[in-house]
């Protein structure tokens, strides 16, 4: 599992693919929660996800609850059907703003 | 002289070279068929060097009977070969005069030639080997040492760093700071002065002795020679080095390995070292300083030693300490987990009556459950009933677990809807949220005369119902997991009404994300919906055992905590 950072729309776009899972999700977070602190809005991409655990939803759920609270925009990229499979049976889908382009994200 | 720019231009005529006549002699002593009265001729054209011939010959060193008064004489006496060493130790000792490298410290360097040297004489017996040969071998061994400082004097001042080197890590140095060493110089100066050649392989060879080892059956005896003066380095470096110890010890295995020597004749060799040095510088004009007591040195070096042992025992000593409190501590972390663990099987419900219709089972991965589900009665007879999972797992998992089971048993209490209570619960949560963690929780009311369930699915994976006939029927999550915003709303799922044999099975994602084999695939809905069938008919405690058990059972360690609740209708069909 690796992460790649890219600048795409005024977003900074992490991109997370295979298995994010209790092994990696630390490191996820870190990451995610950096560029919040740094006051840039962030999109994550899922699209290369191929399994996500309730650690690695955790991540992104407190990445999501810091962007509310401090007035950032916080939203998921083509999200793959696997980590979609996840977000829909627990209604997390619901809950995060899930864009399918970053040229989506203007309306976020 | 004019240095070559590089070592790669070196020519012969920058070498040291030995007097003419000198030269002469070394040349005609490697025919056979020089007679004695031609050698000394070829000596007295230099009339120095023969009144020198003379002097040595006569020194005690030499153990003649008596005086010998001309160089014929000596050259019948002692025999060509002698000749041509006596000739070879003067030219080396001339070839560079004393203040020819300025800085260099040259007393050292002869010191060391002549501890070489007379080392190997003393070990020649051990190998069958002349002593004279090897005495000779064993001054010449590092004077190609001496000619690269000559051909670099601005190098002058690393002889000391050189010295202080055990010979091994000498010779990697001397490549480093020359691009040259020792034997690839000798070699060369082997060759201009026209030295035997099986001196000349030997000098160049002899810190690779193995190249040398001679056929089967062969009767050369350039390896002995060659390991002789291998030694002979190593026994000089007791006295050059610094590490005292190190080399003292290894200096002896290769005695015993190489010479085939006892300790005590190494110690009795190493003891008439000093004296035989004596003699030597003596009978060669050399002034060596007074030579150190090897007894001092090797008490010097075992007390090194019994430090360094004593060092490794202290070492060895913290190891096991540090070990112990590792042990220690893993077991006292170990009680403080199993006593946890003991504190979070509390709060699971107690086991009621046999014929009460809610069972639960709960599994954790590791020694703490993030999982829990709960039921009590309430006043009327209904029943609340929870099953939870919060994200993630272990410590951290567990406590956060612990906050909302004791939520959920507390608030229960006094909230009896299910919507009203998850919204409260959800409030709490979200007010200390810490590291985006959340619970998924399926929470309900189970009404066993009437068989209703009211209830919320938030998050969690669909709770199945399984009636006869094998209809099923899955609950999906009506409301996202608590923990993550507050002031949600969690509404009930469609009322659902449970009649005798209908079996409701509420599971945490352990089930649905857990392997039946290592290495295999998820099990998923339809796998565990599968698994759930083969296990029917056994009565309610034994199917959840059954069925976490095909988890356990394919591997060591299960992936995630497994819970799973059943509820079993007791209403009979209208």
């Amino acid at each position: 599992m690796e992460c790649t950072t890219r600048l795409e729309n005024g977003f900074t776009v992490i991109a997370l693919c295979g298995e994010v899972d209790l092994h990696f999700s630390p490191k996820a977070r870190e990451i995610i929660l950096k560029h919040l602190q740094d006051k840039n809005h962030v999109l994550v991409d899922l699209s290369d996800v191929t399994y996500i655990d309730s650690s690695g939803v955790a991540s992104l759920v407190e990445g999501f609850q810091h962007a509310r609270t401090h007035d950032l925009k916080f939203a998921l990229l083509g999200v793959s059907k696997a980590a979609m499979q996840i977000l829909q049976l627990s209604r997390l889908d619901k809950v995060f703003p899930i864009i399918t382009h970053a040229a989506e994200a203007d309306q976020l | 002289m004019s240095q070559p720019a590089t070592l790669e231009q070196l020519k012969p005529s920058d070498l040291p070279s030995p007097p003419q006549a000198a030269l002469q002699i070394l040349r005609a002593c490697s025919r056979d068929d020089v007679s004695s009265s031609v050698l000394s001729v070829l000596a007295e054209k230099d009339p120095v060097m023969t009144a020198e011939l003379l002097r040595v010959v006569n020194t005690p060193f030499f153990g003649l009977s008596r005086k010998v008064q001309s160089l014929n004489h000596a050259v019948t006496i002692l025999g060509q070969r002698t000749l041509r060493n006596l000739v070879l130790c003067l030219s080396v000792r001339d070839a560079i005069g004393k203040d020819a490298i300025p800085g260099f410290d040259t007393a050292t360097y002869w010191e060391d030639s002549l501890r070489r040297a007379v080392s190997a004489k003393l070990l020649a017996p051990q190998l069958r080997q002349d002593p004279d040969d090897c005495f000779t071998a064993g001054l010449l061994q590092d004077f190609g040492l001496l000619v690269l400082f000559y051909l670099r004097p601005e190098m002058a001042s690393y002889w000391e760093e050189l010295r202080g080197l055990d010979p091994d890590a000498r010779y990697e140095a001397e490549q480093r700071y020359f691009g040259h060493n020792h034997t690839g110089m000798i070699s060369l100066l082997a060759d201009a002065w026209g030295l035997p050649e099986e001196l000349g392989r030997v000098l160049g060879s002899h810190h690779n002795c193995e190249i040398l080892e001679p056929a089967v059956g062969s009767n050369e005896n350039h390896p002995s020679l060659c390991r002789i003066l291998y030694c002979a380095d190593w026994m000089n470096a007791i006295f050059s080095t610094p590490d005292k110890s190190f080399v003292l010890t290894h200096t002896q295995q290769l005695l015993q390995e190489h010479c085939g020597m006892e300790e005590d004749e190494i110690s009795t060799c190493l003891n008439t070292l000093a004296e035989e040095m004596e003699a030597a510088a003596r009978s060669l004009g050399l002034h060596i300083e007074t030579q150190p007591d090897i007894e001092q040195i090797m008490r010097q070096a075992n007390a090194k030693l019994a430090e360094a042992n004593l060092s490794y025992q202290e070492l060895t000593w913290k190891l096991e300490q540090t070990l112990k409190e590792r042990d220690a501590l893993a077991a006292e972390l170990e009680k403080e987990l199993q006593l946890a663990r003991e504190i979070q099987e509390s709060l699971l419900p107690r086991e009621l009556s046999d014929d009460f219709p809610i069972t639960g089972l709960n599994v954790s991965a590791l020694q703490l459950s993030g999982d829990f589900y709960d039921y009590f009665v309430l006043k009327d007879g209904r029943i609340y009933f929870n099953l939870a999972d919060v994200s993630g797992k272990g410590v951290y998992a567990a406590l956060l677990m612990a906050k909302t089971s004791s939520l959920f048993h507390c608030l229960g209490k006094h909230i009896h809807k299910p919507d009203k209570l998850l919204a409260h619960i959800n409030n709490e949560l979200c007010e200390t949220a810490i590291r985006g963690m959340f619970v998924t929780m399926i929470a309900g009311i189970y009404d066993p005369q009437s068989g209703s369930v009211k209830m919320v699915n938030a998050g969690n994976p669909p709770a199945l119902l399984f009636s006869p006939g094998n209809k099923v029927q899955a609950i999906e999550a009506t409301a996202s997991p608590l923990g993550i915003l507050s002031d949600s709303s969690f509404p009930l799922a469609a009322e659902i009404h449970l009649r005798e044999k209908d079996c409701l099975y509420l599971f945490s994602d352990g089930a649905t994300e857990g392997y039946l084999q290592e290495g295999g695939e998820m099990l998923g809905l339809s796998g565990l919906l599968k698994l759930i069938m083969s296990m029917h008919k056994l009565a309610p405690k034994d199917q959840l055992r059954a069925i976490v058990e095909k988890f356990s059972a394919a591997s060591a360690t299960l992936h995630d905590d497994i819970t799973i609740m059943l509820i079993e209708g007791k209403t009979p069909h209208a």
